[in-house]
């Protein structure tokens, strides 16, 4: 029985030290100032590259770290998730322990003199007019009115902006909204990407939609700037036909900036390349099989009879005719490929193949890049939880706006007799970010009051 | 000189010299250096504006889409801004250093500036025209918060050694005679000061907020994905952070003024690196490229 009391109390106290710290805004600093080093991280270093990349780029100790830590990947890390979830749980609390709770200040009589901002004004006349007069001009400004006596005198509380006391809690809830927003994405949403070469089918897994890239098309114009010539990009365009759950084709059109919507999914342009199509012949034999075949940059095919392999490794638009090396125009005038041959994984050098000219890579075998075909490279991405990111920042923007534009403040005011015929208007001013703020605010209400009462 | 051209030089020849002026004033607190500093900002920030629609009617190009274009929004919104708080809360003294750094800017776009191009296919977006012109001037908001951070934090150190100088430049008591002090005193007092970085960082981080949300509606639009942990979203977010820091330092007074500037100092060097050094040292999708 005392030991079950014992542990009682114990736990009572680990969550009484639990709550204190989570909703202490110091400790929401110390939690922010991790996620931005995290952050900070991932922008300096490169993610999501091989290990044996960041041991050619960083000290060996420190390339262990990045890749042990899963600094590489540092945003999907655990670290990363916890801080995140550290802050929503310190969020919370705070939420419900400090800013819920937090009410007006009560209506009470204050030392008007001992509060930073105060001021003093005599005016001739009778109190009672005069507090009427004050209560006027402070209602007329849009100030809430209340009246209460404390101890036979008669205390004027003037409130502006009260409601903007919410203006915290509306920030940190479009904050959490956010949060639930992208886990939404993580428990329920997928993206991916596929290459479609012009001509094909293919069936996106998740979706099972089905598109064929009907003609991919880019312009590309070249512009003398003054540090020479640039070949820029003006267009990106993939004219495919979709067939979506209801099973009808239909004719779109994807562009850069321009997704379309299948079934909820959306599919955006993101990269297009040059497959490639060879002749592969052995002692003048032609091979049906990989002269069909249309390879991607990187794929490769290993030479019959040998142990050799070729590789595709890139297209090149244009070939500088002068050097024999590729130019950088990134249009298609003179085309070329980049063909690696290697033997049993060893490389044995590459060649720059003309399109229509030969190459012998061993074992009798002639390859002839015989014509390209350009592919058209989709992302697409299903993400239930936009609506839901959309609301959590209009909230949270909403919440900034409040807190900062609007601020809660309060007047204590006092009408005494001064002598005769006179008296002495006292008020001090009370805000919920200190006095500074409220400083020459408070001074110009104090003028006015002054000129227009007194 | 085509119109464009002339109007940027005007425009920086306005700040060289109104930050010049301004800077003496500060010193020397004669009002009539003033009165030449305050329109020459007002001048070249006009110039600025005009150079930008000049560009846009010349070449039927969005400008702000190089570092040249969006420098130049940068130095001008950073001047827009320092006037709007100059005439509001009187603080003509600090005018020189706002000018002096946009002048820094402007020059330092002008050495990107590469002639008209069409802007590459991810660029061709409305977004373009809602996000860069917001996420530029929350960074203006935040320079202006960094002038009148490092003005606070000069005062505070160069106060705190002495009781004395410190009574004075707090505003209590008449200044001992020396003329550091008097000089001192002659600037808000510290917790005005505060009040003044609190204000303009009010003003960035509502704009950073937005800048971040409408940049991942557009990244939604062009990339696919609303965030994509690229190293320009990501730096943003990291000043963002920064930012929400200062916000939530800013509600204790114990933290309020000495410390909060110096996150104020930390978060417009985030800013920096975030603009400039982002786009130089760290490729990315920002960066442009199909
Ligand atoms: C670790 C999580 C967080 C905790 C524990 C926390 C706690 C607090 C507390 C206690 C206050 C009010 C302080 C006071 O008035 O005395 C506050 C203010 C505020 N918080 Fe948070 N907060 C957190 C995260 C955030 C986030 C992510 C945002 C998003 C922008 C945010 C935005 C704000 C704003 C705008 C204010 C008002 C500041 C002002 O009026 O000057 N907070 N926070």
């Amino acid at each position: 029985m005392t030991q079950a009391v014992q542990r009682q109390g114990v736990l009572l106290m680990w969550y009484a030290d639990f709550v204190r710290t989570f909703g202490n805004v110091l400790f929401a600093v110390s939690l922010f100032l991790v996620w931005g080093a995290l952050t900070l991280i991932g922008v300096i270093v490169e993610q999501g590259q091989d290990a044996a990349l960041y041991f050619q780029a960083y000290p060996a100790p420190l390339a262990r770290a990045i890749v042990r830590l899963g600094l590489d990947n540092v945003y999907h890390s655990p670290w990363y998730v916890g801080i995140v979830g550290l802050i929503l749980l310190s969020l919370g609390v705070c939420t419900f322990k400090r800013v819920i709770p937090a009410r007006l200040p009560p209506l009470r009589a204050v030392a008007i003199d001992k509060i930073p901002l105060h001021a003093e004004i005599e005016a001739p006349g009778e109190c009672e007019t005069l507090r009427r007069k004050v209560a006027d001009f402070f209602a007329s400004r849009g100030w809430q009115l209340r009246e209460r006596t404390f101890g036979g005198v008669e205390w004027t509380f003037a409130d502006k902006h009260n409601w903007a006391r919410r203006g915290v809690l509306v920030a940190h809830a479009g904050f959490v909204i956010i949060a639930a927003g992208t886990t939404l994405f993580w428990a329920r949403g997928f993206s991916g990407e596929t290459a479609i070469l012009t001509g094909q089918t293919v069936d996106v897994p998740q979706t099972h939609a089905r598109i064929r890239l009907d003609d991919f098309a880019y312009r590309i114009t070249p512009i003398m700037t003054k540090s020479g010539m640039v070949y820029q990009p003006v267009d990106y365009v993939s004219h495919v036909t979709v067939t979506g759950r209801d099973g009808v084709a239909r004719k779109m059109t994807v562009r850069v900036n321009h997704p379309i919507d299948v079934d909820g999914t959306l599919y955006y342009q993101a990269s297009y390349g040059f497959g490639a199509q060879f002749t592969v012949s052995r002692n003048g034999v032609r091979d049906a099989p990989l002269s069909q075949r249309t390879f991607l940059e990187g794929d490769s095919f290993d030479v019959p009879g040998t142990t050799r392999a070729v590789v595709y490794e890139r297209f090149v638009p244009t070939v500088d005719r002068a050097s024999g090396a590729p130019a950088a125009d990134p249009r298609v005038n003179d085309p070329a490929v980049v063909l690696g041959v290697s033997d049993t994984g060893a490389s044995l050098g590459e060649a720059l193949v003309p399109l229509r000219t030969w190459i012998d890579v061993g074992g009798e075998t002639r390859v002839v890049p015989r014509r390209y075909v350009l592919y058209s490279g989709f992302q697409y991405r299903y993400d239930p939880g936009v609506p839901l990111v959309g609301i959590g920042a209009f909230v949270l923007l909403s919440g900034l706006v409040i807190a900062f534009y609007f601020l809660p403040a309060r007047l204590y005011v006092r009408v005494d007799a001064a002598g005769p015929g006179r008296c002495r208007i006292g008020a001090a001013a009370t805000t919920v970010k200190g006095y500074d703020v409220f400083e020459s605010q408070f001074a110009r209400l104090m003028v006015s009051l002054n000129t227009e009462v007194a | 000189m085509p119109l464009d051209e002339l109007l940027i030089a005007v425009a920086l020849c306005a700040y060289v010299l109104g930050a010049l002026a301004l800077l003496a004033y500060f010193f020397v607190r004669t009002p009539w250096l003033r009165d030449v500093g305050i329109p020459l900002a007002v001048l070249g920030c006009i110039a600025q504006f005009a150079q930008l629609i000049a560009r846009f009617e010349l070449t039927h190009v969005w400008p702000l889409l190089n570092l040249y274009g969006s420098l130049s929004l940068f130095a001008a919104m950073s001047v827009a801004i320092y006037i709007y708080f100059a005439f509001r809360y009187r603080l003509w003294f600090a005018g020189g250093f706002v000018l002096a750094l946009s002048a820094i800017f402007l020059a330092y776009g002008v050495t990107w500036y590469e002639g008209t191009m069409p802007p590459v296919p991810s660029l061709q977006s409305y977004w373009a025209k809602i996000h860069v012109p917001i996420v530029v001037s929350s960074y203006a908001a935040f320079l202006v918060a960094f002038v009148f951070s490092c003005i606070y934090l000069v005062k505070y150190y160069a106060t705190a050694g002495s009781p004395a100088l410190a009574r004075a430049a707090g505003g209590a008591g008449a200044p001992a005679g020396s003329p550091v002090l008097l000089w001192l005193n002659g600037l808000p007092s510290l917790a005005q000061l505060d009040v003044i970085v609190y204000r303009a960082v009010a003003i960035g981080l509502p704009l950073i907020s937005v800048g971040i949300i409408t940049g991942a509606m557009w990244a939604k639009e062009a990339w696919g994905a609303y965030w994509q942990w690229d190293p320009k979203e990501t730096a943003a977010l990291l000043s963002w952070i920064i930012y929400a820091g200062y916000m939530h330092l800013h509600t204790r007074p114990n933290l309020r003024g000495t410390f909060t500037a110096w996150v104020s100092v930390i978060g417009f060097v985030s800013i920096v690196f975030c603009y400039l050094g982002v786009n130089i040292l760290i490729s990315g999708l920002h960066s442009y490229k199909m």
